[in-house]
C-alpha cells in the first residue's frame, strides 16, 4: 500500500517469503527427548520403548514432534540473558513498529515419524506479514514457517508460528 | 497406552472424553528446563506481577503439547495425528484445573476432523484447536 502509517517497515516488508537465516542440522538425543516427554506430563509407551511403539505400527520409538523446536535450542552464555531471563535476540530480527510482541500460536502439520538419533535440518522463512485492523488498534500478525527434514531427506514436520505484534 | 479407535464407531457431533490437566511449579520448572527456557515469568512469581500477571504462566508451547497428547491419545496407538492447530488466547496458571474437551466436526474417507478447546477453571478459552487425525478401520 505504501501507506505511511504502516506498521511494517520497507525493508521488513522484502524479507516475506526469504529465508530467516541459515539452515541448521541438529542430532535428536534420546534423553532429551524422553525428558519433553516426562516435563509435559506425556508418559506414552511410544515415546520410551521399541516394543510398544512398534506395535503401533513404528519401526521403533518416536518423539513427541512439539520436541523438535527444542531440539534447536543452542547453549549459550549466562551474558546473553536480558532481565527477564530471555536471551537477547540472535539472528536475522523481523523489525515492525511495534512496542509488543504475544505468542499467537501455532499450525502443525506432522508428515512422517520422528525417531531418537535422527538428523534433523530446520529451515525457517518467513512465511506472511498480515497487517490487521484490531478492536484495540492495529497489529500485525506475523507468520514463521519451519519445515523440518531427516537425514533421508524426508520432511517430517512444518510448523507455523504466529505472533501479533502492536 | 491408549485403547485403539476405529473409524467405524466415530460420528460427527460425537463428545470426546474431557481431559484435566493441574500444573504444579515443579512441572513448570521442568518444563523451562527440559526446552532450555530460561523466561522469567515461568518460575518467578514476583517477576510474573512485574511484566502484569498474577502469578507464574503455564508456557504456550505446553498447553500446545498437552492438546497434542489430548489428541493422540484420543486417537489410539493406530491413529495417527495429520495436523494441529492452536491459537493461544488466555494466560494459564498452576495449580488450577486445565480443562481439554473436543467433539468430531467432520468424517471423510479415513479423516476426522476435530474441533478442540482448553479451557480454566472459570470457563474462559484459552486455547481453540482443531485436529486432522486418520483413523484405521475395524479389522
Amino acid at each position: 500500500m505504501g501507506d505511511r502509517m504502516s506498521l511494517i517497515p520497507e525493508e521488513t516488508r522484502a524479507l516475506v517469503g526469504q529465508p530467516l537465516g541459515e539452515a541448521a542440522a541438529v542430532e535428536i538425543h534420546p534423553a532429551d527427548a524422553e525428558r519433553f516427554a516426562y516435563a509435559a506430563g506425556d508418559t506414552n509407551p511410544i515415546y520410551f520403548d521399541d516394543a510398544a511403539a512398534r506395535a503401533a505400527g513404528y519401526r521403533g520409538r518416536v518423539v513427541p514432534p512439539g520436541f523438535l523446536v527444542w531440539a534447536f535450542e543452542a547453549p549459550r552464555p549466562l551474558e546473553t540473558l536480558r532481565k527477564d531471563g530471555l536471551p537477547r535476540a540472535s539472528g536475522q530480527p523481523i523489525r515492525l513498529h511495534a512496542k509488543r510482541v504475544l505468542y499467537g500460536g501455532e499450525d502443525w502439520d506432522y508428515l512422517a515419524p520422528i525417531h531418537p538419533g535422527d538428523t534433523i535440518t530446520a529451515e525457517t522463512r518467513l512465511a506472511s506479514l498480515e497487517e490487521k485492523a484490531g478492536s484495540s488498534g492495529p497489529f500485525v500478525l506475523s507468520t514463521v514457517e519451519t519445515t523440518y527434514t531427516n537425514q533421508h531427506g524426508e520432511a517430517v514436520a512444518v510448523v507455523r508460528a504466529k505472533r501479533i505484534a502492536r | 497406552m491408549s485403547e485403539e479407535r476405529f473409524l467405524d464407531d466415530v460420528s460427527p457431533g460425537d463428545e470426546l472424553p474431557p481431559l484435566v490437566k493441574n500444573a504444579s511449579r515443579a512441572q513448570l520448572f521442568q518444563f523451562s528446563a527440559a526446552t532450555f527456557n530460561p523466561h522469567r515469568i515461568h518460575y518467578d512469581r514476583e517477576y510474573a506481577k512485574v511484566e502484569g500477571h498474577e502469578d507464574i504462566l503455564v508456557h504456550g508451547p505446553l498447553q500446545g503439547a498437552w492438546m497434542h497428547q489430548y489428541v493422540r491419545d484420543w486417537a489410539g496407538p493406530q491413529g495417527r495425528v495429520l495436523s494441529l492447530g492452536f491459537q493461544n488466547r488466555g494466560r494459564g496458571f498452576p495449580e488450577r484445573d486445565l480443562t481439554f474437551r473436543g467433539r468430531v466436526h467432520a468424517v471423510e474417507g479415513d479423516v476426522v476432523t476435530l474441533e478442540l478447546e482448553e479451557v480454566d477453571d472459570t470457563g474462559a478459552v484459552l486455547m481453540p484447536a482443531h485436529a486432522r487425525v486418520r483413523l484405521p478401520q475395524r479389522p
